[in-house]
C-alpha cells in the first residue's frame, strides 16, 4: 500500500522519528534514484553506493532541508552528484562533499507521472533515434549500440545527444499543448 | 549535459528494464537507523594520501572540522576491509566515546588520553565517525565512501 502522504509530510514525519515515513520516501523516490545513477553510467555496485550516499546525505540534512516538498528533486540531484563524484574518483576534500546546491530543475522530468508519454514520443521518432534511445535506455554500451545500428562507435554519443534533444523538444511541445 | 542524464533516467525508469534491486531499496530503508537526531555535522577540511610500499596507495588522511572539534582520520584499506585510526581534538575529556559507523556495522571505542581511537575490520563503503561527549550534542563526520 503506497504511503499517501505528500513528500513534505514524509520528510517532517521522518525527522520526528517515523520510520514508516522514511520507508515512504524510499518507496516513492528509490527507483528514480537508481535510474539516475545508472543513467550516469555506473555499474551495479557503484550505482548502489551512489544511491546509498544520497540517502545518507538526506539523513545529514533531514532537519535543515530548505524545501521539503522538493525532496524528490533534491534526492535525484544528490544521486547524480554522488554518481559523478564516484566516476571522477573524487577524494573527500573541502567543498567536494558539500550539499548546499539547489536541485537541478532538469530533474523535474523524473517527477512526471506520465513517463509512458516519453516512450510514446520515442515511438514517433524516426530512425536511428527510435532504436538508439531504446537500446541506450536498456543498458547497451556504445559499442553494442553501434554494432546493432550499423553506426560508427564514435558517433553514438553525439547521435544520442541529438535524439534526446529531439525528444525534449517534442515533449515540451506536448506540454505546451496540454 | 545535465538534461541528458535525467532524460535517460526517465526513459530507463519508464522502460522498467532495470528496476532498483531489492537489496538497494532495503539498504535505503535501513539507513534510517543511522539517524542521530540533531547531531552536529563535521565537514571535510583536508585530505591527503600517503605513499605505501612499492608505490602502492597508503593510508588516506581525512580531516573533519566543526566549531570546537576536529577529527583526524587515517583510513587504511587492506584485505578488502577498512581500518580506521583517529584522533579527536582538543581532547574532549573524561567519559567520551566515538562510534565508528558503517551502514552494516558500528564499533564503539573509548577515547584514549590524547583523544585517539582505532577500529579495524570494517566493511568497505560508507563511513562516518560520531563523537559523544557528556553534556554536548553528538558530533558526526559527514559520510565518506571508502573502497579499495
Amino acid at each position: 500500500m503506497p504511503d499517501a502522504r505528500q513528500p513534505a509530510e514524509l520528510v517532517l514525519a521522518a525527522a520526528s522519528g517515523d520510520q514508516s515515513a522514511w520507508d515512504g520516501l524510499v518507496a516513492r523516490f528509490g527507483a528514480r534514484m537508481w535510474a539516475v545513477a545508472r543513467a550516469c553510467g555506473l555499474g551495479e555496485q557503484d550505482a548502489a553506493d551512489a544511491v546509498q550516499g544520497a540517502w545518507l546525505r538526506l539523513l545529514e540534512h533531514l532537519y535543515d532541508l530548505k524545501d521539503p516538498a522538493g525532496v524528490g528533486a533534491w534526492l535525484a540531484t544528490t544521486t547524480r552528484r554522488e554518481a559523478l563524484l564516484l566516476l571522477k574518483k573524487a577524494k573527500p576534500g573541502p567543498g567536494v562533499l558539500d550539499v548546499t546546491h539547489e536541485p537541478d530543475p532538469e530533474s523535474a522530468v523524473l517527477e512526471a507521472d506520465g513517463n509512458r508519454l516519453l516512450w510514446k514520443t520515442v515511438a514517433t521518432l524516426k530512425e536511428p533515434c527510435r532504436s538508439l534511445l531504446t537500446l541506450v535506455a536498456t543498458d547497451l554500451g556504445s559499442r553494442q549500440v553501434a554494432v546493432r545500428l550499423g553506426l560508427p562507435v564514435g558517433s553514438v554519443g553525439p547521435t544520442r545527444a541529438r535524439c534526446l534533444q529531439k525528444l525534449r523538444t517534442l515533449i515540451s511541445l506536448q506540454e505546451t499543448v496540454q | 549535459m545535465i538534461e541528458d542524464e535525467y532524460f535517460l533516467a526517465a526513459l530507463r525508469l519508464a522502460s522498467g528494464h532495470d528496476p532498483i534491486p531489492g537489496h538497494v531499496a532495503a539498504a535505503a530503508r535501513d539507513a534510517y537507523g543511522l539517524l542521530i537526531p540533531h547531531a552536529v555535522t563535521a565537514r571535510p577540511a583536508g585530505y591527503s594520501t600517503a605513499r605505501g610500499v612499492r608505490g602502492a596507495e597508503g593510508p588516506q588522511m581525512i580531516r573533519f572540522v566543526t566549531d570546537g572539534l576536529t577529527f583526524d582520520l587515517e583510513v587504511t584499506v587492506g584485505d578488502g576491509l577498512i581500518d580506521v585510526a583517529g584522533q579527536v581534538g582538543p581532547v574532549p575529556g573524561h567519559g567520551c566515546h566515538v562510534d565508528v559507523r558503517t551502514p552494516h556495522l558500528t564499533l564503539t571505542r573509548r577515547l584514549a588520553d590524547k583523544g585517539q581511537f582505532a577500529a579495524t575490520g570494517l566493511p568497505p563503503g560508507w563511513l562516518s565517525v560520531v563523537c559523544h561527549r557528556p553534556g554536548h550534542a553528538p558530533v558526526a563526520t559527514r559520510w565518506v565512501r571508502v573502497r579499495p
